[in-house]
Protein backbone atom coordinates (compact mmCIF):
# COMPACT_ATOMS: atom_id res chain seq x y z
CA UNK A 1 0.00 0.00 0.00
CA UNK A 2 2.91 2.39 -1.18
CA UNK A 3 1.00 4.77 -3.40
CA UNK A 4 -0.46 7.71 -1.86
CA UNK A 5 -4.19 8.42 -3.29
CA UNK A 6 -5.70 11.83 -1.93
CA UNK A 7 -9.08 11.38 -0.54
CA UNK A 8 -12.03 12.95 -1.19
CA UNK A 9 -11.61 16.07 1.28
CA UNK A 10 -8.10 16.82 0.05
CA UNK A 11 -8.76 16.87 -3.62
CA UNK A 12 -11.26 19.39 -3.03
CA UNK A 13 -8.88 21.95 -1.15
CA UNK A 14 -5.78 21.03 -3.48
CA UNK A 15 -5.46 24.08 -5.87
CA UNK A 16 -2.89 25.23 -8.80
CA UNK A 17 -1.45 27.58 -6.70
CA UNK A 18 -0.26 25.65 -3.83
CA UNK A 19 1.01 22.74 -6.23
CA UNK A 20 3.02 25.01 -8.62
CA UNK A 21 4.77 26.33 -5.41
CA UNK A 22 5.84 23.02 -4.44
CA UNK A 23 6.97 22.37 -8.03
CA UNK A 24 10.71 22.77 -9.10
CA UNK A 25 11.39 25.84 -11.31
CA UNK A 26 12.10 23.82 -14.32
CA UNK A 27 8.79 22.01 -14.26
CA UNK A 28 6.49 25.59 -13.85
CA UNK A 29 6.97 26.91 -17.08
CA UNK A 30 5.51 23.83 -18.53
CA UNK A 31 2.09 24.96 -17.04
CA UNK A 32 0.23 27.54 -18.69
CA UNK A 33 0.08 31.32 -17.61
CA UNK A 34 -2.36 32.45 -14.69
CA UNK A 35 -4.22 34.43 -17.14
CA UNK A 36 -4.75 31.99 -19.08
CA UNK A 37 -6.24 28.91 -17.13
CA UNK A 38 -9.86 28.00 -17.23
CA UNK A 39 -11.42 27.69 -14.39
CA UNK A 40 -11.98 23.90 -14.69
CA UNK A 41 -8.40 22.96 -14.13
CA UNK A 42 -8.09 24.25 -10.62
CA UNK A 43 -9.35 20.93 -9.38
CA UNK A 44 -7.85 18.63 -11.17
CA UNK A 45 -3.99 19.34 -11.72
CA UNK A 46 -3.41 15.68 -12.79
CA UNK A 47 -4.16 16.21 -17.07
CA UNK A 48 -1.49 18.94 -17.05
CA UNK A 49 1.50 16.77 -15.36
CA UNK A 50 1.49 14.19 -16.79
CA UNK A 51 5.16 13.18 -15.53
CA UNK A 52 4.27 13.74 -11.71
CA UNK A 53 2.84 10.95 -10.44
CA UNK A 54 5.25 10.62 -7.53
CA UNK A 55 4.49 13.82 -5.47
CA UNK A 56 2.36 12.59 -2.59
CA UNK A 57 -0.51 14.34 -1.34
CA UNK A 58 -0.79 12.96 1.91
CA UNK A 59 3.14 14.09 3.11
CA UNK A 60 2.07 16.45 5.84
CA UNK A 61 5.26 19.06 4.48
CA UNK A 62 3.24 20.10 1.95
CA UNK A 63 0.65 21.97 4.08
CA UNK A 64 -2.86 22.47 2.67
CA UNK A 65 -4.24 23.49 5.83
CA UNK A 66 -6.45 20.17 6.32
CA UNK A 67 -6.61 19.64 10.23
CA UNK A 68 -8.00 16.56 10.33
CA UNK A 69 -5.90 13.54 10.56
CA UNK A 70 -8.19 10.88 11.70
CA UNK A 71 -5.45 9.04 13.21
CA UNK A 72 -1.32 8.85 13.26
CA UNK A 73 -1.85 5.82 10.12
CA UNK A 74 -3.76 8.39 7.98
CA UNK A 75 -0.96 11.01 8.06
CA UNK A 76 2.33 8.92 7.60
CA UNK A 77 2.95 6.46 5.24
CA UNK A 78 3.80 3.52 6.94
CA UNK A 79 6.48 2.71 9.98
CA UNK A 80 8.98 0.97 7.73
CA UNK A 81 11.37 -1.03 9.76
CA UNK A 82 15.62 -0.15 9.97
CA UNK A 83 17.61 -2.58 8.32
CA UNK A 84 17.86 -4.22 5.11
CA UNK A 85 15.02 -5.12 3.50
CA UNK A 86 14.40 -7.15 0.84
CA UNK A 87 11.33 -8.07 -1.21
CA UNK A 88 12.22 -12.21 -1.14
CA UNK A 89 12.71 -14.30 1.97
CA UNK A 90 14.73 -17.27 0.06
CA UNK A 91 15.86 -19.61 1.84
CA UNK A 92 15.38 -17.80 5.16
CA UNK A 93 13.91 -20.92 7.42
CA UNK A 94 14.44 -20.07 11.06
CA UNK A 95 13.91 -16.27 12.73
CA UNK A 96 17.54 -15.79 14.28
CA UNK A 97 16.95 -12.63 15.84
CA UNK A 98 21.00 -12.13 15.91
CA UNK A 99 21.63 -14.64 19.31
CA UNK A 100 22.88 -18.07 19.12
CA UNK A 101 20.35 -20.46 19.32
CA UNK A 102 20.86 -21.23 23.44
CA UNK A 103 19.92 -17.65 23.87
CA UNK A 104 17.16 -17.65 21.27
CA UNK A 105 15.37 -20.48 22.77
CA UNK A 106 15.33 -18.59 25.90
CA UNK A 107 14.38 -15.15 24.31
CA UNK A 108 11.30 -16.88 22.96
CA UNK A 109 10.32 -18.82 25.67
CA UNK A 110 10.70 -15.40 28.14
CA UNK A 111 8.82 -13.80 25.75
CA UNK A 112 5.80 -16.10 25.40
CA UNK A 113 5.55 -16.30 29.05
CA UNK A 114 4.88 -12.74 29.36
CA UNK A 115 2.23 -12.58 26.80
CA UNK A 116 0.34 -15.36 28.38
CA UNK A 117 0.90 -13.83 31.70
CA UNK A 118 0.17 -10.31 30.56
CA UNK A 119 -2.05 -10.81 27.43
CA UNK A 120 -0.40 -7.63 25.47
CA UNK A 121 3.15 -6.80 25.13
CA UNK A 122 5.28 -4.33 23.47
CA UNK A 123 8.72 -5.37 21.74
CA UNK A 124 10.62 -5.47 18.45
CA UNK A 125 8.93 -6.70 15.16
CA UNK A 126 10.88 -9.09 14.72
CA UNK A 127 10.85 -10.44 18.23
CA UNK A 128 7.21 -10.53 17.86
CA UNK A 129 6.28 -12.05 14.27
CA UNK A 130 9.01 -14.84 15.18
CA UNK A 131 7.30 -15.66 18.50
CA UNK A 132 3.92 -16.19 17.07
CA UNK A 133 4.79 -19.80 16.28
CA UNK A 134 5.62 -20.34 19.55
CA UNK A 135 2.70 -18.55 21.49
CA UNK A 136 0.28 -20.87 18.94
CA UNK A 137 2.09 -24.06 19.94
CA UNK A 138 1.76 -23.97 23.55
CA UNK A 139 -2.01 -22.35 23.23
CA UNK A 140 -2.67 -25.87 21.09
CA UNK A 141 -1.01 -27.89 23.69
CA UNK A 142 -3.62 -26.61 26.17
CA UNK A 143 -6.08 -27.55 23.60
CA UNK A 144 -5.15 -30.26 23.88
CA UNK A 145 -5.60 -30.94 27.82
CA UNK A 146 -3.77 -33.98 28.70
CA UNK A 147 -1.40 -34.81 31.21
CA UNK A 148 1.31 -35.39 28.97
CA UNK A 149 0.96 -31.88 26.84
CA UNK A 150 0.44 -30.32 30.11
CA UNK A 151 3.91 -31.69 31.47
CA UNK A 152 5.09 -30.74 28.04
CA UNK A 153 4.15 -26.93 28.71
CA UNK A 154 5.44 -27.04 31.89
CA UNK A 155 8.58 -27.63 29.72
CA UNK A 156 8.80 -24.61 28.16
CA UNK A 157 6.62 -21.71 30.10
CA UNK A 158 8.66 -20.28 32.99
CA UNK A 159 6.25 -20.11 35.61
CA UNK A 160 3.79 -22.98 36.58
CA UNK A 161 0.84 -20.56 37.57
CA UNK A 162 0.86 -19.36 33.82
CA UNK A 163 0.75 -22.85 32.30
CA UNK A 164 -2.12 -23.81 34.77
CA UNK A 165 -4.48 -20.96 34.55
CA UNK A 166 -3.70 -21.44 30.22
CA UNK A 167 -5.43 -24.68 30.61
CA UNK A 168 -7.96 -23.78 32.29
CA UNK A 169 -9.71 -21.02 30.35
CA UNK A 170 -7.76 -21.96 26.83
CA UNK A 171 -11.06 -24.50 26.23
CA UNK A 172 -13.33 -21.92 26.89
CA UNK A 173 -11.29 -19.42 25.15
CA UNK A 174 -9.86 -20.59 21.71
CA UNK A 175 -12.40 -23.64 22.07
CA UNK A 176 -13.61 -22.95 18.46
CA UNK A 177 -10.74 -20.58 16.87
CA UNK A 178 -8.63 -22.70 14.96
CA UNK A 179 -5.28 -21.27 14.74
CA UNK A 180 -4.06 -17.54 14.62
CA UNK A 181 -3.91 -16.98 18.66
CA UNK A 182 -2.31 -13.61 18.22
CA UNK A 183 -2.31 -10.32 16.89
CA UNK A 184 0.43 -8.05 15.62
CA UNK A 185 -0.35 -4.54 15.37
CA UNK A 186 2.62 -2.34 14.36
CA UNK A 187 3.62 1.24 16.07
CA UNK A 188 6.20 3.68 16.17
CA UNK A 189 9.67 3.42 16.48
CA UNK A 190 11.28 3.11 19.69
CA UNK A 191 13.38 6.37 20.48
CA UNK A 192 16.72 5.30 21.37
CA UNK A 193 17.36 3.28 18.54
CA UNK A 194 14.87 3.20 16.30
CA UNK A 195 13.79 0.05 16.01
CA UNK A 196 10.66 -0.76 14.41
CA UNK A 197 8.03 -1.89 17.49
CA UNK A 198 5.15 -3.99 17.71
CA UNK A 199 2.39 -4.71 19.76
CA UNK A 200 1.43 -8.48 19.93
CA UNK A 201 -1.51 -9.83 21.86
CA UNK A 202 -3.83 -12.47 22.10
CA UNK A 203 -6.89 -12.56 20.04
CA UNK B 1 -16.03 6.62 4.28
CA UNK B 2 -16.32 3.30 4.44
CA UNK B 3 -14.45 0.81 7.33
CA UNK B 4 -11.50 -1.29 5.20
CA UNK B 5 -9.54 -4.35 7.30
CA UNK B 6 -6.41 -2.02 7.85
CA UNK B 7 -8.67 0.52 9.50
CA UNK B 8 -6.59 1.10 13.31
CA UNK B 9 -9.66 0.37 15.37
CA UNK B 10 -10.46 -3.12 13.14
CA UNK B 11 -6.69 -3.60 13.37
CA UNK B 12 -6.72 -3.10 17.38
CA UNK B 13 -9.05 -5.12 17.78
CA UNK B 14 -11.54 -2.56 18.49
CA UNK B 15 -14.36 -3.54 16.31
CA UNK B 16 -15.08 -7.03 17.46
CA UNK B 17 -14.56 -6.72 21.25
CA UNK B 18 -16.67 -3.27 22.03
CA UNK B 19 -18.29 -2.41 18.85
CA UNK B 20 -19.68 -3.47 15.72
CA UNK B 21 -18.30 -2.47 11.97
CA UNK B 22 -19.64 1.09 11.44
CA UNK B 23 -18.54 3.75 9.07
CA UNK B 24 -17.60 7.19 10.61
CA UNK B 25 -20.29 9.67 10.56
CA UNK B 26 -18.67 13.02 12.51
CA UNK B 27 -15.32 13.96 13.80
CA UNK B 28 -13.76 13.66 17.13
CA UNK B 29 -11.07 15.30 18.44
CA UNK B 30 -9.75 14.28 21.99
CA UNK B 31 -7.13 16.06 23.85
CA UNK B 32 -5.58 15.29 26.81
CA UNK B 33 -3.40 18.51 27.65
CA UNK B 34 -1.12 19.18 24.76
CA UNK B 35 -1.29 15.73 23.36
CA UNK B 36 -4.43 14.70 20.83
CA UNK B 37 -5.31 11.14 21.19
CA UNK B 38 -4.80 9.30 17.60
CA UNK B 39 -5.68 5.36 16.97
CA UNK B 40 -3.20 3.27 19.44
CA UNK B 41 -1.32 6.59 20.89
CA UNK B 42 0.73 5.57 24.29
CA UNK B 43 -0.53 6.98 27.42
CA UNK B 44 0.43 6.96 30.95
CA UNK B 45 -2.04 6.68 33.58
CA UNK B 46 -0.20 10.25 35.07
CA UNK B 47 -1.20 12.30 31.88
CA UNK B 48 -4.99 11.36 32.01
CA UNK B 49 -5.62 11.83 35.69
CA UNK B 50 -8.01 14.85 34.39
CA UNK B 51 -11.35 14.55 32.02
CA UNK B 52 -9.46 15.29 28.20
CA UNK B 53 -11.01 17.86 26.06
CA UNK B 54 -13.19 16.29 23.53
CA UNK B 55 -15.02 18.38 20.72
CA UNK B 56 -17.25 16.76 17.99
CA UNK B 57 -17.70 18.01 14.46
CA UNK B 58 -21.50 18.01 13.01
CA UNK B 59 -23.19 20.93 11.54
CA UNK B 60 -26.48 21.15 13.57
CA UNK B 61 -26.55 21.73 17.31
CA UNK B 62 -29.86 20.35 17.54
CA UNK B 63 -28.17 17.16 16.72
CA UNK B 64 -27.28 15.37 20.26
CA UNK B 65 -24.41 13.03 21.28
CA UNK B 66 -23.36 10.74 23.94
CA UNK B 67 -19.65 10.06 24.40
CA UNK B 68 -18.56 6.94 26.14
CA UNK B 69 -15.31 5.98 27.44
CA UNK B 70 -14.31 2.23 28.40
CA UNK B 71 -11.78 -0.13 29.09
CA UNK B 72 -12.40 -3.74 27.40
CA UNK B 73 -9.62 -5.28 29.23
CA UNK B 74 -9.81 -4.88 32.50
CA UNK B 75 -8.34 -6.47 34.71
CA UNK B 76 -5.79 -7.46 32.45
CA UNK B 77 -5.81 -7.88 28.56
CA UNK B 78 -5.38 -11.84 28.99
CA UNK B 79 -8.13 -12.33 31.70
CA UNK B 80 -10.71 -10.13 30.52
CA UNK B 81 -13.71 -11.02 33.00
CA UNK B 82 -14.89 -7.99 34.01
CA UNK B 83 -15.06 -6.42 30.42
CA UNK B 84 -15.35 -3.44 30.21
CA UNK B 85 -15.02 -0.72 32.65
CA UNK B 86 -16.92 2.00 32.30
CA UNK B 87 -14.86 5.17 33.04
CA UNK B 88 -17.05 8.10 31.80
CA UNK B 89 -20.39 8.94 30.15
CA UNK B 90 -21.94 12.30 29.09
CA UNK B 91 -24.68 12.83 27.23
CA UNK B 92 -26.79 15.66 24.95
CA UNK B 93 -23.92 16.94 24.22
CA UNK B 94 -24.86 19.04 20.81
CA UNK B 95 -22.94 19.09 17.79
CA UNK B 96 -19.90 20.72 16.91
CA UNK B 97 -19.25 21.30 20.56
CA UNK B 98 -17.51 19.24 23.43
CA UNK B 99 -17.99 17.33 26.74
CA UNK B 100 -18.35 21.02 28.54
CA UNK B 101 -22.16 21.54 26.84
CA UNK B 102 -23.12 18.13 27.91
CA UNK B 103 -24.46 16.14 31.05
CA UNK B 104 -21.80 14.29 32.60
CA UNK B 105 -24.03 11.15 34.13
CA UNK B 106 -20.70 9.08 35.20
CA UNK B 107 -18.02 11.23 36.33
CA UNK B 108 -14.45 10.87 35.00
CA UNK B 109 -12.46 8.08 36.77
CA UNK B 110 -8.77 8.07 34.94
CA UNK B 111 -7.79 4.66 33.81
CA UNK B 112 -5.25 3.12 36.06
CA UNK B 113 -4.45 -0.19 34.88
CA UNK B 114 -2.37 -2.68 37.06
CA UNK B 115 -1.60 -5.53 34.69
CA UNK B 116 -0.79 -5.32 31.07
CA UNK B 117 -1.65 -2.86 28.62
CA UNK B 118 -4.88 -2.00 28.10
CA UNK B 119 -6.99 -0.41 25.21
CA UNK B 120 -9.41 2.82 26.20
CA UNK B 121 -11.77 3.16 23.82
CA UNK B 122 -13.79 6.70 23.24
CA UNK B 123 -17.07 5.75 21.17
CA UNK B 124 -19.48 8.29 20.32
CA UNK B 125 -23.49 7.39 19.58
CA UNK B 126 -25.92 9.72 18.24
CA UNK B 127 -29.03 10.41 20.38
CA UNK B 128 -32.70 10.45 18.86
CA UNK B 129 -33.70 13.25 21.50
CA UNK B 130 -32.75 14.93 24.60
CA UNK B 131 -32.38 13.13 27.87
CA UNK B 132 -33.35 10.29 26.36
CA UNK B 133 -30.25 8.31 28.02
CA UNK B 134 -29.47 7.12 31.52
CA UNK B 135 -26.95 5.95 33.72
CA UNK B 136 -26.47 2.20 34.28
CA UNK B 137 -25.93 0.93 37.59
CA UNK B 138 -22.36 0.49 38.03
CA UNK B 139 -19.18 0.53 36.23
CA UNK B 140 -17.71 -3.05 35.53
CA UNK B 141 -19.42 -5.77 33.25
CA UNK B 142 -20.61 -2.66 31.20
CA UNK B 143 -21.72 -3.74 27.63
CA UNK B 144 -21.22 -1.11 24.73
CA UNK B 145 -23.57 -3.32 22.26
CA UNK B 146 -26.41 -3.84 24.79
CA UNK B 147 -26.12 0.27 26.08
CA UNK B 148 -26.79 1.24 22.21
CA UNK B 149 -29.32 -0.98 22.09
CA UNK B 150 -30.87 -0.58 24.86
CA UNK B 151 -30.96 3.31 24.29
CA UNK B 152 -31.97 3.03 20.52
CA UNK B 153 -28.13 5.10 20.05
CA UNK B 154 -27.60 2.49 16.66
CA UNK B 155 -23.95 2.42 15.48
CA UNK B 156 -21.28 4.99 16.92
CA UNK B 157 -21.04 7.89 14.98
CA UNK B 158 -17.47 8.06 15.49
CA UNK B 159 -14.53 6.50 17.84
CA UNK B 160 -10.72 6.57 19.35
CA UNK B 161 -9.05 4.01 21.11
CA UNK B 162 -5.75 4.59 22.87
CA UNK B 163 -3.02 2.13 24.87
CA UNK B 164 -2.67 2.98 28.65
CA UNK B 165 -0.36 0.99 31.65
CA UNK B 166 0.85 1.11 34.30
CA UNK B 167 3.33 4.08 35.37
CA UNK B 168 6.14 2.61 36.55
CA UNK B 169 6.02 -0.54 34.11
CA UNK B 170 8.84 -1.27 32.07
CA UNK B 171 6.80 0.15 28.95
CA UNK B 172 5.31 -3.24 28.26
CA UNK B 173 8.59 -3.93 26.61
CA UNK B 174 9.95 -7.40 26.28
CA UNK B 175 12.90 -7.54 24.76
Amino acid sequence: MATATPTDSMSRVWSMSSLKSSLPSAVTCRLPSPSSRRPVLVSSPSPRLPSFSGLSPVNPLISTGLPGWQSFEDGFKIIDGGGRVYAMRHGRRVPKLNRPPDQRKALLRGLTTQLLKHGRIKTTRARASAMRKFVDKMITLAKDGSLHKRRQALGYIYEKQIVHALFAEVPDRYGERNGGYTRIIRTLPRRGDNAPMAYIELV
Amino acid sequence: MSVNNRDPLVVGGVIGDVLERFTRSIDLRVTYGQREVTNGLDIRPSQILNKPRVEIGGEDLRNFYTLVMVDPDVPSPSNPHLREYLHWLVTDIPATTGTNFGNEIVSYENPRPTSGIHRIVLVLFRQLGRQTVYEPGWRPQFNTREFAALYNLGLPAAAVYFNCQRDNGCGGRRC
